[in-house]
């Protein structure tokens, strides 16, 4: 069980929790097809032949899901021609991920913390690389890590200088979400938790934001062991924590190894899958 | 007691069900919040309803229904007092404010704290009220025990599908999305010698073979959309060898997650391996590894075009192959085939097929060839055959007769192009050893009038359209015709007469010799008959039958005895003539056979006898009656050269043996051999051959009692 340890906190008086819950609903209605998507493809009885009918009436999102059908990631190497089969090979929960990325504008980097994609591309490739470890399925880790840092997108959208300084103050992830904590009194993870499952995605994804900071919790072992792949490989100077401790002794440092170079050779295309072409965005 | 408040509540199915709602009796629920219930939730037994209200900046709860109180375990009133944190252990700090939203319905997954202090995973959703002050708040177990039950089933399930594929020799992939594999069996492991780890994901795409990976792909791609497929593909083991494989691919539907698959493989590289050793077999020389006939046949067939040229088939036969094989042995034999293969193929032009036809046969084709260069091939192969093979520590030089064909326009088959260097072959062989022969219009012309006419010989044969003549024998005692010889006539009806010289050897070339012996040895039996039956006593004393070689087998025995019996004719009545030259082809195995003729009672006559070179120990083992002094030492009498007739017929007489001269053409000869001491003549000055019917007249004028 989750337990939130820390209650002291220095709530600002510009930040209010409430507004920033409620702009999720409101950015829901600036993207129509995306919340559609968001919504129908947590269906179990919804198809690829449904969702990319909606997918379709969003050329943006649906050249993304294209992209990314295509990517290395999927290794389906360029057959994948239709919109349709793109969904079957991505999965459906990819197909809301990339549309929970629209809706709450994850795609544009002006309007998100510094080195954002650099950390949510390294987190979602190493918790996928890394899920079979845990017993998890790679898809939804793969989600899951391009969703985690939708909380912190959303805390610096509302209170941008802060959020910045609180960035840099706080360069490690485990100090910032407890300055984050102190500061919102919510930390970034537990923040798209909740975004998410106002949504609807499942508790079995959402549930793994939660326990990141339990340390006995395998469950949050995923992510945490994601989180320090993706410290190591774009936090300068970054002081190693022993990966033994943070995978509730699931993985040690050789492992780490493949799994590095991994996400190093894969986190530019999915980058550009999830992002879409610059000059077409 | 709180008196009850009966609702109707319509649930999904359109099942309606009886809700009993407990309200406190001073605080009424607001009738919004009643409603809200009803139209936001499916009300069922495991259904908790709470209703929230934030007083003086603490939500306190302020109404359950009976769900609740029995989930939560407390009694109503103490329900009533209870902070809603208190409920919600995991939402602290400000967080409670994440779940009871003003403006909008939340709905989380967590654990809700019971009276006991246990907790109950549930899922929580709160539906504010207009004033923004209360929450109907739904709880719902997620642990209730249909849901552990179904839990617990689909575990079991997953528990017995992974050990099934875990367990299972058949090396099995699961795709988690599109490529990607979620899973792998310890049976695929082992299939490309590599760890899980390395194929998860996209990294077992490295083990299918480059050339074989878009097929692959378009397979996944069918197998994701729906369909079941299979293909074959090259799986690269980690040691660097190749599995060739059958991959089955069906398709996985999840709900609401998508589409995978499920791959099984068959490893056939072993099976593969056997049916091309198999194939390799059929059509393969296993002592050179040269293609045999069958696969020349489909060779030749697969390239021959009628009407066109640029064919050409050579045709090769070791010469003295056999004394090699007899003398040296047969391993000495092998050997020699083996090198003879390797020096073919090593001087034929590339894309050129050597192949051996069998025994010490080999037949080379090569492909747009003019006569000149075939030839010139057929040389290259004579000079590289000639160069010594050291065998069993004897030099052997494998000279070859070759036969050489280039394809024309008048071959219709490819059949007709291997048989004609055949032919080629027979006839360079026949100009003597070493020698290549090219068969030109005029040879293909001649060998095709020899097959057809051994059709007509077979056909004359079967029709009984071979007569006979008899050529009557005279005693040298008194003059008096004592036997006949049947002499075997061919009468065609369009190339007339032909010579016994010419079709004895064709019958015994085509295997038609057995026929044609039995149709003399039948007939003569049967002229016999006829003879008595016409004449009495005057008739011939006895008929000579002449016998092939290739008829001295056990089978003639039995074939006379049956053919004198068919008649009724006595033993004594024939005399079986064999040439010198046929008894000394297997001189034991003739004199066994011999001993059964004579052993049936009929006469043995030794043909055409001093042109062979039988030792004279041999001929006195035989149980002959007769020596037949051949033709051309009688001619040599004309030129005064008595020698070899003189001592023939002295050796008959000291072997206690009869005599009969061939070929009498002058009184002279016959009055010399007479006094030779002869003991029987036959020529054409004392009679010449005679049908059955002049043969009859003939013996009625001229014949004395001859038995």
């Amino acid at each position: 069980m989750t337990v939130t340890p820390l209650q002291a906190r220095v709530e600002t008086d510009a930040f209010d929790l409430e507004k920033v819950l409620a702009s999720i609903d409101t950015m829901a209605a600036q993207r129509p097809v995306a919340a559609q998507i968001v919504s129908v493809a947590n269906s179990d009885d919804t198809s690829a032949k449904v969702l990319s009918r909606i997918l379709a009436s969003d050329v943006a999102l649906a050249s993304r899901v294209m992209k990314l059908a295509n990517s290395a990631y999927f290794g389906m190497r360029g057959r994948v021609t239709s919109l349709q089969f793109a969904v079957t090979v991505v999965g459906f929960t990819t197909v809301r991920t990339m549309a929970t990325v629209a809706l709450t504008e994850l795609d544009d980097e002006s309007r998100l913390p510094e080195n954002f994609w650099d950390v949510t591309t390294s987190l979602a490739l190493a918790s996928s690389a890394l899920a079979p470890r845990f017993g998890e399925r790679p898809q939804d880790a793969l989600c899951i890590g391009l969703l985690a840092q939708m909380g912190a997108a959303l805390l610096n959208h509302n209170d941008r200088e802060g959020y910045a300084e609180l960035v840099d103050d706080n360069p490690d992830f485990t100090a910032r979400r407890v300055a984050e904590l102190r500061r919102y009194g919510i930390n970034s993870l537990r923040l798209t938790a909740v975004a998410l499952e106002q949504w609807g995605f499942p508790h079995s994804m959402t549930s793994r934001l939660n326990q990141v900071d339990d340390f006995t919790s395998m469950e949050g072992g995923l992510l945490r062991s994601a989180f320090e792949v993706a410290a190591r490989l774009t936090t300068e100077d970054y002081d190693t924590v022993p990966i033994v401790r943070l995978s509730c002794g699931q993985l040690r440092e050789d492992d780490l190894v493949p799994v590095l170079d991994q996400v190093r050779a894969d986190a530019d295309e999915l980058r550009r899958a999830m992002l879409g072409d610059v000059d077409t965005d | 007691m709180t008196p009850p408040i009966g609702a109707v509540a319509e649930q999904p199915e359109g099942r309606t069900v009886s809700v009993t709602m407990s309200v406190p009796d001073d605080d009424r629920v607001p009738p919004e919040i009643v409603s809200s219930v009803f139209y936001s939730a499916t009300v069922s037994d495991t259904l908790a309803l709470v209703v929230a209200e934030k007083v003086g900046g603490r939500s306190r709860i302020t109404w359950g229904n009976v769900g609740a109180v029995e989930l939560l375990g407390y009694g109503l009133d103490d329900l009533r007092a209870l902070p809603v944190d208190h409920l919600f252990p995991t939402l602290g700090g400000g967080e409670l404010k994440l779940l009871l939203r003003r403006e909008r319905a939340a709905r989380m997954t967590l654990p809700v704290r019971t009276a006991s202090g246990a907790t109950v995973e549930a899922v929580v959703t709160t539906t504010p009220s207009p004033n923004n002050r209360m929450w109907t708040i739904r709880i719902l177990s997620t642990t209730s025990e249909q849901e552990r039950a179904l839990r617990a089933t689909a575990d079991a399930h997953e528990r017995r599908f992974s050990t099934l594929t875990e367990r299972s020799p058949v090396p099995t992939l699961l795709s988690e999305q599109g490529m990607r594999l979620a899973h792998v069996n310890d049976a695929f492991c082992t299939l490309v010698g590599r760890r899980a780890e390395q194929l998860l994901g996209t990294g077992w795409i490295e083990t299918v073979h480059e050339d074989d990976l878009d097929t692959v792909i378009e397979q996944v791609s069918a197998a994701l959309d729906g369909e079941e497929v299979e293909t074959q593909a090259r799986l690269l083991r980690d040691d660097g060898t190749v599995r060739t494989t059958i991959i089955r691919f069906a398709h996985l539907f999840t709900p609401g997650v998508g589409a995978g698959f499920v791959g099984t493989i068959e490893d056939i590289t072993d099976r593969l391996a056997f049916e091309a050793r198999l194939a390799h077999q059929a059509n393969h020389d296993p002592l050179t590894g040269l293609p045999n006939r069958t696969l020349l046949a489909q060779y030749v067939a697969g390239r021959f075009v009628p009407g066109t040229g640029g064919l050409a088939c050579l045709f090769l036969d070791l010469d003295n192959f056999k004394v090699v094989n007899d003398s040296l042995g047969h391993t000495a034999g092998d050997e020699l085939l083996t090198e003879v293969a390797a020096r073919l193929s090593a001087v034929v032009r590339p894309g050129d097929l050597v192949a051996r036809f069998g025994g010490d046969e080999f037949v080379v084709v090569c492909e747009n060839v003019e006569q000149d260069a075939a030839v010139a091939l057929a040389e290259r192969i004579s000079v590289e055959l000639a160069r010594p093979v050291r065998l069993g520590g004897v030099d052997v030089r494998p000279y070859a007769s070759v036969g050489v064909t280039v394809q024309t326009e008048e071959h219709l088959s490819a059949e007709e192009l291997i048989r004609d260097c055949d032919i080629a072959m027979y006839q360079a062989k026949a100009g003597g050893k070493g020698r290549i022969t090219v068969l030109d219009q005029r040879a293909r012309e001649d060998a095709r009038d020899k097959l057809r006419l051994v059709a007509e010989l077979r056909d004359a044969i079967e029709k009984r359209e071979i007569t006979l003549l008899y050529q009557p024998i005279f005693s040298t005692v008194d003059g008096s015709p004592v036997a006949v010889e049947s002499l075997a006539r061919w009468d065609h009806a369009e190339r007339g007469p032909i010579s016994p010289a010419v079709f004895v050897p064709l019958a015994e070339e085509s295997g038609l010799i057995a026929g044609l012996g039995l149709l003399v040895l039948d007939e003569t039996c049967r002229q016999l008959a006829e003879w008595d039956r016409l004449m009495g006593w005057a008739a011939p004393a006895r008929a000579n039958v002449n016998v092939s070689a290739l008829q001295l087998d056990g089978n003639l025995p039995p074939q006379v005895s049956a053919a004198l019996e068919r008649h009724g004719l006595s033993p004594s009545r024939i005399s079986i003539e064999i040439t010198e030259s046929a008894l000394m082809k297997d001189p034991d195995s003739a004199r066994e056979i011999l001993h059964q003729l004579r052993d049936l009672g009929v006469e043995l006559a030794i043909d055409d006898f001093g042109t062979g070179y039988s030792s004279l120990a041999y001929l006195r083992h035989l149980p002959v009656n007769c020596l037949k002094v051949d033709r051309s030492f009688v001619a040599e009498l004309a030129h005064g050269h008595t020698e070899i007739a003189t001592a023939v017929i002295a050796l008959a007489r000291s072997l206690n043996l009869s005599t009969v001269a061939e070929g009498v053409e002058t009184p002279e000869q016959a009055a010399e051999l007479t006094r030779m001491g002869a003991t029987y003549l036959q020529g054409f000055s004392l009679s010449q051959p005679l049908t059955g019917g002049h043969a009859a007249a003939w013996f009625a004028a001229h014949g004395d009692r001859t038995r």
